[in-house]
């Protein structure tokens, strides 16, 4: 699968980042990017897209200030728009062509524009502040290159950068998957995570269980956790640690993902030029294989010793988004469970003695629970399909709480093309009445329901209903609209507490 | 308490610089002054004192222990009075008056009758009365035992059964039913029988240990330095090793008897006793007291030696009456400050369990705990809680103390792990008792309906029967040694139920085969019929049977125990912690969530209480993802008392309201679910459901309204509509005439 073909070195994918505040003279223009992909381009060509971009935002601005642009559909391009901070804009131009497989979903896109300044602002900051600390922009362009290269580096499969496409619409990027466990383990879990707060006194430290690239708990609030569980699953899960080989994971990388090898001379070949700077002095926290597993079951890594600003600790430092505050990061790995927890900078006095005296205070205080509820949770670990329901390929999303479910990718891989070009283009319709309801009452969710009978046969199904999504593909199905619902209605029943029964 | 504590402070003169002990005696003491008595006997069958004159005795009873009880009395024949014990039914009082001869006297009648030794050259060292099944009495003769039967017809004893072996010296009480024959030069070596109502149970011989102070030299054990105490229902037998200054202690089981290892003493007086089950060694020349619990069979003392005190002594009574001068009075002045003095006195003689008997001054001291103190002495919260949750005596006080410290420790903020260990001994204490309770209550029934079915006259000592059977010896009688004599058959009941048909089978073949020795005694022929001598190697053979299959010993509580329920718990700790600890709450849901695991690993339900103010702190707290999470898997069990808590809490998130929402939709709450989804605005998915579940309590003019409210007249048109198709007769209602007005003004307004 993947064939999405955006080949490295031509014009189809650009992604850049400028500051609209920026090179508002004459012959200052280039100032305004701060990122560009492919560095290559030539300048004139990088300028004319972000004027393009620019030029864009300040007209739809005049008649919408709060959001003014998502993305443009031109003959033989998209542009998708994403505003990340004040004046601060991502676009991404994808071409649009002829074959089928680069069907886009824009909503898709968007995401992954902000899922990569998500992650970027987790551990640099936001951009803004890093112009503040470095008006000459120099700082943070070699941050964004480095960072956004590493980024772009997962979605590299062989030579060609793989976007998600229509494959790829049974997923939702920046949700969380959570595992379903019982109410004794949960509680197990509760109590393990309270005993790793209470570490803290006074200071607050708080945590992320994972189990596999599931997620088990967290005390982090939504947005935080969202980063962290991404990050996890790209570079700390056991997973992500061993190879990232197997075909499960939520980003249901059905694709053997490339070598490190190719990634580094990804890197490679677009350095060394303006952009990039000099990165081997640059944090760079996506590198891939810098994470192991230490003696004493904490991951250890080398990206942030070899920092030379913070060469007295090799413990990572992020900000949370909510309060801005600064916290070490520290997993702790026991076969399949990882435990993220993060404490205060403020509340260490000596940076990596410090650290390490609260790594050993949670290792005396909670290891024994860690080893119990790792044992409970394979004990009660259904497997990479675990959550496959026979004749459905399905994706739940719950909008409020930022949690999805899908059908394993290996499943839905099984789905012939034509049904999910329908569900794809299901899903953008159901965006755009989305967006519609968004402004016009943001507080009341409005229930939405549509089936459609695909061109093969197959049932496409999306159901929305206060703050949960589902979407569903049935094929091989009975082709009257009453057993569609039916197959809803129970699947709700059985695995939705209800919540798309009609009511 | 700490009331009393402070109290009794200034009174007692040994130890005025802050009065601390764990144990002491309790003024007034029991008086049992006769003019004329020649001694005082303890009857610990009957649990009484007796003290005879020359042709009266005098008997008070001391369970339960209330010094002012008179004394009753029975007129007696005169002669010398070895020793005097009442049969157990107290119809006969037995009366040593010779190493060869007992009187009988039968209490209403006034009859007598004389047993005496067969042969000159075996002398009597005592006797005491049973209720074993096989015999009434039983004479402990140097030259072994002699089981009687009384025949209440010719009135006269029945010889039952003959143990021969030599005895030096005998020690029993009935508490543990049995008795323990010294034989030997070194009156070391020891035979056990234990009479209890199924039988008799030989145990296998053993010795003591005793160390040697030289080479040659072999001390002679005396009956004094052996003592037998049952604590939480075993059997224990301690031995004072005066040259190793240890106290050993051997535990019986049905077939072995088990060294347990020694306790050090300090002193070369030593007593013991029971209270609670908590063990006191008296290091009588040192004056203090040193407490094990020797529930798990620990050897370290719960707290360290201090010295028994006397408290309750008043203080003021005799500060007045000296200045009142009066003769009466003064000599009770007198009395009182020799009592201060007389702790640990020479003249001091304790009584298993739990007395003194103070012979100089007359009088009878029970000796009491100080939970309290105790629970101060200890650092460790849990061991300390442990040991306060086995406490029956003084359950009230207990049950007040473990609250008390459960509610300091949480407000002291001592780390998780050590609340944590405080909440399992509390909930697993309660899961037990909760077990032995529910066990009861299901199994009486049909095991009274089997056990009479089987034998008709007698369903109480076939309890019993069956209880001791079922496990180790003394299995019937840790109960009785509570002191709780109503709950006595109640406990065998709930101990020996399964065992019953087993046991009862086993027993009643044995009574075809042998049917001899028939001692026909009162109703009970039956059960008498089917134990003849010879029937002892089926008895042990049956034992063994039984002993593997049997109950685990549970701890019998039942009103008087100090456990807590979760719901406790929550009015008791949590509430009164929650109000002082308004600040932090995330220490307090940390320490619910531990109350959470505990109660679920002991599978204890716990009260929608504790849910609720979880989900407020955790509101307070603005921990609202925690607190999705504890929801959705079901951590906080869904009830409607939490889905309101949630919609009350969740006014400032809509996460949380919806959780509520979903959380009443699944419980089927229909009405709530319907008028929260109108409160939310979701009126028209409301009227679906109205409709889908038939749901009709809700009012019409609640849709209305909130239609009305949202100034949309198509949804009002909508709404209006719905109510005149699917609710009869609403079009000649009032909400029909006057919201069918307001739709039109609505529609009306934008033309005019």
């Amino acid at each position: 699968m993947g064939l999405s073909s955006v080949s490295i070195n031509t014009e189809d994918l650009q992604f850049c980042v400028f500051d609209l505040k920026r090179g508002q003279y004459e012959g200052q223009e280039l100032d305004k990017i701060l990122f560009f992909y492919p560095a290559d381009l030539p300048f004139p060509s990088q300028l004319s897209v972000v004027g393009l971009s620019e030029g864009l935002i300040t007209f739809t601005s005049i008649f919408s200030p709060e959001a003014p642009c998502e993305v443009i559909e031109a003959n033989r391009h998209s542009h998708v728009f994403y505003q990340a901070e004040a004046d601060i804009w991502m676009v991404m131009v994808v071409e649009k062509s002829k074959e089928v497989e680069s069907v886009w979903r824009i909503d898709a896109l968007r995401k992954v524009l902000k899922e990569v300044h998500s992650l970027f602002m987790m551990f640099h900051g936001s951009i803004k502040s890093l112009l503040m600390k470095d008006p000459t922009g120099g700082v943070v362009r070699s941050h964004l290159y480095t960072f956004i290269m590493d980024y772009l580096s997962d979605f590299l499969v062989g030579k060609k950068l793989h976007l998600p496409s229509f494959r790829d619409s049974l997923k939702e990027r920046g949700t969380i998957e959570m595992l379903t466990v019982g109410r004794e383990v949960a509680i197990e879990v509760q109590s393990l995570v309270r005993v790793v707060e209470s570490c803290g006194g006074n200071a607050q430290y708080h945590s992320l269980l994972m189990f596999q690239d599931l997620l088990v708990s967290t005390t982090l609030c939504p947005d935080d956790t969202i980063n962290l569980f991404a990050y996890a699953v790209l570079r700390l899960t056991p997973h992500a640690l061993s190879s990232r080989q197997s075909s499960w994971s939520y980003r249901g990388k059905g694709n053997s993902r490339s070598s490190t090898e190719a990634t580094a001379s990804f890197f490679e070949q677009h350095s060394g030029n303006s952009w990039s700077g000099d990165h081997r002095s640059i944090l760079r926290p996506l590198q891939h294989d810098r994470w192991s597993k230490g003696k004493d079951g904490f991951l250890v890594n080398d990206i942030w010793h070899a920092n030379s600003g913070n060469s007295t600790s090799s413990t990572p430092v992020i900000y949370l988004q909510q309060t801005e505050e600064r916290m070490y990061l520290c997993a702790y790995q026991h076969r399949s469970l990882t435990l993220l927890f993060v404490v205060p900078v403020s509340s260490i006095i000596n940076a990596e003695q410090g650290v390490n005296v609260v790594k050993q205070l949670i290792l005396d205080n909670a290891s024994l629970k860690m080893l119990k509820v790792e044992e409970k949770l394979s004990k009660g670990w259904g497997g990479e399909n675990a959550y496959h329901v026979p004749g459905y390929r399905y994706l739940l999303v719950d909008v409020d709480q930022n949690i999805s479910r899908a059908s394993p990718p290996a499943k839905v891989d099984t789905l012939t093309k034509d049904s999910l070009l329908s569900l794809t283009k299901l899903r953008k319709e159901v965006d755009i009445e989305k967006s519609r309801a968004r402004w016009d009452s943001p507080d009341h969710d409005r229930d939405l329901e549509i089936c459609i009978r695909a061109k093969n046969n197959a049932w496409v199904i999306a159901r929305t209903t206060r703050g949960k999504e589902l979407y569903m593909v049935l094929e091989n199905a009975n082709e009257t609209v009453l057993y569609a619902s039916d197959a809803v209605e129970k699947f709700s029943n059985r695995y939705c507490n209800g919540a798309f029964s009609l009511d | 308490m700490s009331a009393i504590a402070s109290s009794s402070q200034p009174v007692v003169g040994l130890s005025s610089s802050g009065a601390l002990s764990h144990a002491y005696i309790k003024y007034p003491p029991l008086r049992y002054n006769i003019p004329g008595s020649r001694g005082l006997f303890y009857d610990d069958g009957n649990k009484i004192i007796v003290s005879p004159t020359n042709n009266q005795v005098f008997s008070w009873k001391i369970s339960p222990f209330t010094p002012a009880i008179a004394p009753t009395s029975d007129s007696l024949s005169e002669g010398p009075i070895l020793s005097i014990k009442f049969s157990l039914d107290s119809k006969l009082i037995a009366i040593q008056r010779s190493n060869h001869e007992i009187q009988f006297q039968h209490l209403e009648t006034g009859e007598t009758f004389t047993q005496k030794c067969k042969s000159e050259s075996e002398s009597l060292l005592g006797f005491f009365w049973t209720d074993c099944l096989l015999c009434d009495i039983v004479f402990v003769k140097t030259s072994g035992l002699d089981l009687f039967a009384y025949n209440s017809e010719l009135n006269m004893l029945h010889l039952v059964e003959t143990r021969k072996l030599n005895v030096n010296w005998y020690v029993y009480t009935h508490e543990s039913r049995l008795v323990l024959l010294a034989s030997g030069m070194q009156c070391k070596a020891f035979t056990g029988f234990q009479l209890s109502s199924v039988g008799i149970i030989q145990l296998p011989k053993f010795e003591m240990v005793m160390a040697k102070s030289e080479a040659n030299s072999k001390p002679i054990l005396a009956s004094e330095d052996v003592y037998i105490i049952t604590v939480y229902g075993r059997i224990y037998c301690l031995q004072v090793d005066r040259v190793a200054m240890l106290l050993h202690s051997y535990r019986f089981y049905c077939d072995a008897v088990v060294q347990q290892g020694s306790l050090p003493i300090y002193s070369s007086k030593i007593a013991v006793s029971v209270v609670d089950n908590v063990l006191l060694v008296h290091q009588v020349d040192a004056k203090v007291v040193i407490l094990y619990d020797i529930f798990l069979d620990s050897q370290s003392p719960i707290s360290a030696p201090l010295p028994l005190l006397l408290r309750g002594l008043p203080r003021s009574t005799s500060m007045g009456s000296r200045s009142n001068d009066k003769n009466g009075e003064n000599s009770e002045v007198n009395y009182l400050s020799d009592l201060e003095a007389i702790i640990y006195g020479d003249d001091w003689n304790f009584l298993i369990p739990d007395l003194i008997c103070d012979v100089s001054n007359k009088i009878l001291w029970k000796l009491h705990l100080d939970l309290e103190a105790i629970a101060a002495s200890s650092s460790d919260m849990a061991s300390v809680l442990d040991f306060l949750q086995r406490r029956k005596l003084e359950a009230y006080q207990a049950k007040h103390l473990c609250l008390a410290t459960a509610r300091t420790i949480i407000l002291e903020r001592r780390p998780l792990s050590l609340v944590a260990r405080v909440i399992d001994v509390l909930v697993s204490s309660y899961a037990n008792s909760l077990k032995t309770g529910n066990y009861f209550k299901g199994s009486r029934s049909e095991k009274r309906a089997a056990s009479t079915a089987l034998h008709e006259n007698i369903p109480a000592a076939g309890d019993m029967a069956s209880a001791s059977r079922a496990t180790i010896i003394g299995k019937s009688f840790e109960y009785e040694g509570a002191g709780l004599e109503g709950e006595y058959f109640q406990a065998s009941a709930s101990s020996g139920s399964d065992l019953e048909e087993n046991g009862t089978m086993g027993y009643l073949r044995t009574d075809t085969n042998i049917d001899t020795g028939k001692v026909p005694i009162g109703t009970e022929t039956k059960i008498i019929e089917v134990h003849p001598p010879s029937v002892q190697a089926d008895y042990d053979g049956l034992r063994n049977n039984l002993s593997g299959t049997s109950v685990s010993r549970m701890q019998e509580r039942q009103l008087t125990s100090p456990v807590i329920s979760p719901d406790e718990m929550y009015s008791f700790v949590f509430c009164p912690v929650e109000e002082e600890m308004a600040g932090e709450p995330s220490y307090l849901v940390s320490i619910m969530i531990e109350l959470l695991r505990s109660a679920n690993s002991e599978k204890i339900k716990v009260h929608p209480n504790i849910y609720v103010l979880t989900v407020q702190l955790l509101a307070r707290n603005e921990q609202f993802v925690e607190l999705g999470l504890l929801i959705i898997n079901k951590v906080l069990e869904p009830s409607r008392e939490v889905a309101l808590q949630l919609l009350e809490s969740g006014r400032q998130n809509r996460q949380i309201r919806k959780l509520g929402l979903d959380m009443l939709r699944q419980l089927n709450l229909h009405h709530d679910y319907i008028v929260s989804l109108v409160q939310e605005g979701y009126y028209l998915e409301a009227l679906r459901y109205t409709r889908k579940h038939k749901v009709v309590t809700v009012q019409p003019s609640l849709f209305l309204e909130a239609a009305l409210s949202s100034k949309d007249p198509q949804h009002l048109a909508a709404v209006l509509r719905f109510f005149s198709d699917f609710l009869p007769g609403f079009s000649h209602t009032s909400d029909h005439k006057a919201y069918y007005h307001l739709l039109t003004e609505m529609t009306l307004a934008p033309v005019s």
